[in-house]
Order: C-alpha cells, then sequence, then structure tokens
C-alpha cells in the first residue's frame, strides 16, 4: 500500500518543496510579489483541492460512489471559483498583461 | 535546434516546470491516498485488537462524573420476562398455542400487555402473520442469501456451555486454583486497583475484546426477573448478588463489510462469537485470581441490561436507538459483561457530544423500516431520561425481511459506524470537540445528501410491499449467484 505508506508522505513533502520553489520563480519571472498574506491564501487553496481530491479518492475506495460525485460537485465547484478568483485577485490575472520573464 | 532546446531548459524554466509537475503528482498522489485509505483493511476497526490498538480515542478528554443519561425518578429494574421482546413472545406462543386466550396468560405477561396494549397486538401479528409470510418468502426469493446464511451459521456454530447453577455456585471459582503458588483456599491479594484495572483490560485486548471498559455495576441495570438458561428462576424476583460488584464490559465489532449490507446480509453472530467466548475467558482468568466472576453475554444469555452498564464504564454513550454509540466503532459492536467483585479503579463516562448530535440528526429513526426509532424527544423510562426504542416494533421487523436473523440497519446508517480513515476520523473529531453543535447540523445535512439510503420501504420482503433491499451491496464473498448455480 504505497500511497498510505511513510514514503508516500515523504516523497509528497519533497513535491509541496518543489511546488513553493516553482511558484517563487513564476512570480518574479512575472515581477507578481508575493507578500505573506498571499502565499496563506495559495496555501488554503492548495488545501481545499488536495482535500477535494483526497475525499473523491477515499470515497472510491470506501465503495461510496455517490459520496464521490457529490464530493466531486461540492468541493470542485467552489475550488475552481476559488482557483480563478485567486489568479485574478493575485496579480497575473489582473491586467491580462504578462511582464517579460528573466532571463 | 540544440539552441532552441536549451532555451526551454533554463534553471528557472526547469524550477516552474518542476513546480507545475509536482503540482501536478501530489494532487494526483492524494486522490490515490485516498483511494487506498478507503480499502485500506487497517481502516476495519478491530484489526488490532489485541494490542489494544483499536481503543484509539482520548477518553479522558471527554470524561465526565456523571454519565449522559439523566436520572428523573426511581429506578425500576426491567423483569425480563416481558420487557425483554426476546422472552415475551416465546412466553405468548407457548401459552397462546393451547388456545387460553388472554386470561391464561401469566400474570405478568397480562400485567404487561395491559400497559402496553399495543405491543400485544404487535406480538400477535408477529407470531401469526409475519412468520408464515417470512417463510413463504424465504422459499420464492431467498436464494440470494445462501451464502450470507451460511457465513451467519458459521459464525454461531461455536457455542459456550450455558450456566446452569445461580450466581452463588456458577460465579465462584472452584478448590483448585492451579498449581503455582498462593493459599488457593484465598483470593490473590491485589495490588492496587488502578493496577488491576490496567492489567485487567490488557487481558481481555489480549483475548480478543476490541473495546474494555469498567464500572461500579448499578443494581438498577440487573433484571428484576432473570431470563430463561441462566441457571435462576424466571419467576422468582432477583436480588443483586453482593458479589456483582464491579461490570466489566467488552466487546468487538461485527465484520465491517457484511454489515453495511444490513438488515439482511450482515449478521450478529460474528461479533458475538468472539464476545461471548472474551467473556468466558476472561471469568476464567479472574476465577483463577481468586474471585467471583459471572459472564453475561449474547445472544440472549444475559442477567442485566448492557447499554446502561456500557455508558458507566466510559465505552460510549446512549444514542436515539437505544444502542451504545462509541468513537471508534460507532454503533457496530456487540457487548458482554462479566461481573465480578475483583476490586478494580471504575473509568468515567464520557461525553463527546453524541446526545446533541443525535438530537439534530435522526437518519436512523428515518431510515428504519418499522419506525421503533421515535423523531421526537426523550422520556421519563424507569426512572431514567432517554429516547424511546419501541421494541416489539423493531423485532417484528425482524420477520419482515429475508436474509439473515435481525435488522442492524440502524447501526449500519448511523453516521458514527464508520471505518478508521481520515475522512471519518476528521468528522468524528470535529463533533466530539464543537460546543457549539453547528457542525452537527453541517455533518447531518451531508450524511443525508452523501450517504443516501433506499427508500424504507424497499427494505421490506416482497410480500410486505419491499424489495428486500440492503443498504449497501453486500461484499463480493456473499454474493451468492456468483458462486452458486441457482
Amino acid at each position: 500500500m504505497f500511497f498510505t505508506s511513510g514514503l508516500f508522505w515523504f516523497i509528497e513533502g519533497i513535491l509541496a518543496c518543489v511546488v513553493i520553489v516553482g511558484l517563487k520563480v513564476w512570480a518574479e519571472d512575472r515581477s507578481v510579489s508575493m507578500p505573506w498574506w498571499k502565499i496563506g491564501l495559495i496555501v488554503l487553496w492548495w488545501a481545499w483541492a488536495g482535500f477535494t481530491a483526497a475525499f473523491i479518492g477515499t470515497s472510491i475506495g470506501e465503495g461510496e460512489p455517490h459520496a464521490a460525485l457529490m464530493g466531486g460537485i461540492v468541493f470542485t465547484v467552489p475550488a475552481i471559483v476559488a482557483a480563478v478568483l485567486l489568479w485574478r485577485f493575485l496579480g497575473p490575472g489582473k491586467s491580462g498583461k504578462r511582464p517579460e520573464p528573466r532571463s | 535546434m540544440v539552441e532552441k532546446n536549451r532555451k526551454h531548459l533554463t534553471r528557472r524554466g526547469f524550477l516552474k516546470a518542476s513546480g507545475a509537475a509536482g503540482a501536478a503528482l501530489g494532487s494526483a498522489g492524494l486522490f490515490f491516498h485516498g483511494i487506498q485509505s478507503g480499502r485500506n483493511p487497517a481502516s476495519y476497526t478491530g484489526w488490532k485488537t489485541r494490542e489494544g490498538g483499536d481503543q484509539t480515542f482520548n477518553r479522558k478528554r471527554f470524561a465526565v462524573d456523571s454519565p449522559t443519561y439523566e436520572k428523573a425518578g426511581e429506578g425500576q429494574r426491567v423483569d425480563a420476562r416481558s420487557g425483554v421482546v426476546f422472552s415475551r413472545l416465546p412466553g405468548l406462543m407457548r401459552y397462546w398455542r393451547e388456545n387460553r386466550g388472554m386470561e391464561g396468560l401469566p400474570e405478568y405477561l397480562q400485567l404487561y400487555y395491559k400497559e402496553h396494549p399495543e405491543d400485544f397486538d404487535l406480538d400477535l401479528y408477529n407470531y401469526r402473520e409475519l412468520f408464515p409470510k417470512m417463510r413463504s418468502d424465504a422459499v420464492r426469493y431467498g436464494d440470494a442469501f445462501l451464502l450470507a446464511e451460511a457465513w451467519s451459521h458459521a459464525m454461531s456454530a461455536v457455542q459456550v456451555e450455558p450456566i446452569s447453577e445461580p450466581p452463588e455456585i456458577a460465579d465462584f471459582p472452584g478448590r483448585r486454583r492451579g498449581f503455582m503458588g498462593g493459599d488457593p483456599q484465598k483470593p490473590l491479594k491485589m495490588k492496587t486497583p488502578q493496577k488491576t484495572s490496567r492489567l485487567i483490560k490488557k487481558i481481555a485486548h489480549e483475548l480478543g475484546s476490541t473495546l474494555v471498559g469498567v464500572t461500579r455495576l448499578n443494581p438498577d441495570w440487573v433484571y428484576s426477573h432473570p431470563m430463561r438458561g441462566r441457571g435462576l428462576d424466571p419467576d422468582e424476583y432477583l436480588e443483586v448478588p453482593k458479589h456483582w460488584e464491579y461490570a466489566i464490559v467488552v466487546g468487538t465489532p461485527m465484520s465491517w463489510d457484511p454489515m453495511y449490507a444490513n438488515p439482511n446480509y450482515g449478521t450478529s453472530e460474528d461479533a458475538y462469537s468472539i464476545s461471548r467466548i472474551v467473556a468466558f475467558r476472561l471469568c476464567a482468568f479472574i476465577k483463577r485470581l481468586g474471585y467471583a466472576a459471572r459472564p453475561h453475554y449474547p445472544g440472549t444469555s444475559y442477567d442485566l441490561m448492557v447499554p446502561p452498564i456500557m455508558v458507566d464504564a466510559g465505552i460510549g454513550e446512549q444514542a436515539r436507538n437505544s444502542v451504545v454509540i462509541t468513537p471508534e466503532l460507532g454503533m457496530n459492536f456487540r457487548a458482554a459483561v462479566v461481573t465480578t467483585n475483583l476490586p478494580m479503579m471504575p473509568d468515567k463516562p464520557i461525553d463527546f457530544g453524541v446526545q446533541s448530535f443525535c438530537e439534530t440528526c435522526k437518519v436512523c429513526a428515518e431510515q428504519c423500516p418499522s419506525g421503533a426509532i421515535t423523531m421526537g424527544g426523550k422520556e421519563v423510562i424507569r426512572g431514567y431520561r432517554r429516547w424511546h426504542l419501541h421494541a416489539a416494533k423493531c423485532y417484528n421487523f425482524w420477520n419482515s425481511n429475508l436474509g439473515n436473523m435481525g435488522c442492524r440497519l440502524c447501526v449500519a446508517v448511523c453516521p458514527y459506524t464508520r471505518k478508521s480513515n481520515w475522512v471519518h476520523r476528521a468528522a468524528l473529531h470535529v463533533t466530539a470537540n464543537d460546543p457549539t453543535g453547528l457542525s452537527h447540523h453541517a455533518l447531518t445535512r451531508m450524511q443525508k445528501v452523501f450517504y443516501p439510503g433506499p427508500d424504507p420501504q424497499d427494505y421490506f420482503m416482497p410480500s410486505l410491499g419491499g424489495k428486500n433491499a440492503s443498504y449497501r451491496p453486500p461484499p463480493w464473498w456473499l454474493r451468492t449467484e456468483d458462486f452458486i448455480e441457482l
């Protein structure tokens, strides 16, 4: 059961670090400022999205397809709306103008 | 071409691409983690029983001085001959067959039916109409449950020797206590009640009990007139023996997947079997220490009511349907009790929010096909305020559906009766720690939207207008049609 093992969570931790570094580079390249509260909002959204994925998976795994479907609707729709709002609100999607990337 | 590729593989570009890939992989990983969590055998609470690894809830945080039922008057003991439906109905059938009419019934039954006239009609309906209907439906539609019935039968194949002597004889150890040290005529001197409690709990886990708790026995829970087959005369008033000072509650869950496929594919016999063997072995252990011990065990070999003793021992709280909800197993628990004079430190009752949750939830009452579970508030019953379960209605449904004996539907639909994965553990901790009760409303709503069951009418057998429905489909190993040519 790899996905419930300690090794899985170790790899998840590494992936989280990679995501954070990638996000930092991406923000720098687009001159998007990243104060702590923006990072907080992104982490919250990330946690919500992770919860949604894990909830749907768990419901399928325990033989509750209806719960997976309802979870997919109830949790995914706000996650998508929040993602769009975050994109618009946090910088890059605000003006629609992309600054030149740093080399 | 090489130049172009190099442009795409700048360090920053690589880090960004890695970040995006990491996000995608991390999300996919959580999804697959979810799937394996849902299927994980470790979520079937009960598998780590012997090491005590299934009694995981931090009960000390939720310990209270008084149990969560409320004393509202003088406690009255139950007369098992009439107050327990398993005793009453055979009694009624025995006398009714002799065509003696109401006047021919023994005095205790006449008294009971005078006080509960609805139960007389229900009991008679069960005996006269439901039994024959169930038999004819079983011939026509019973094939689907052959494997389930065989499995239940196998689980009940190992029985214990019934107790044939009264407590003053049966409960005490024999003259010999083995070959090891100590005066065989005297109980061994235990160091402290705390240490003894700890020891007994460890032994109970080792013997196979998933949950265990200790309490002082409240005499109100002992039947005033006992059941048959307990070495006592049911027609004589039972004085509570002095050596029934403490009660140890032990018990195990029913197999999880069939339990969700109730009211027909599941069985209580698996948990009954383990619980009664644990109780007998625990008695043997205590007697070896030189103390008195008496097992009260399922199916119907009790001198007392088990649910309030479970509450007193901090195993859980009594719910709307009168069954006890435990934090680890929900209602999926079949208990036995050992009464003893071995001095122990009693556990405290717990309050982890069940009373408030049940007030809101009502899923069991809505799903119950028999209407036995009240949708209303608590009532004073024999001096204690709690929700009323109409046992005669409940028992009638046992003969209104095919498959294994019993129903257990309220056990299966209860939001607390969930396997131990992160979703349900999180929900448990939210409800247990929420003093406002807001989460109870939210989670109840989620339960009804996310985990709906069939129409209650569908649970009945075909001759009563139903479809023999089960709350969830049976596990693969109980699907008769997949293994047997019918």
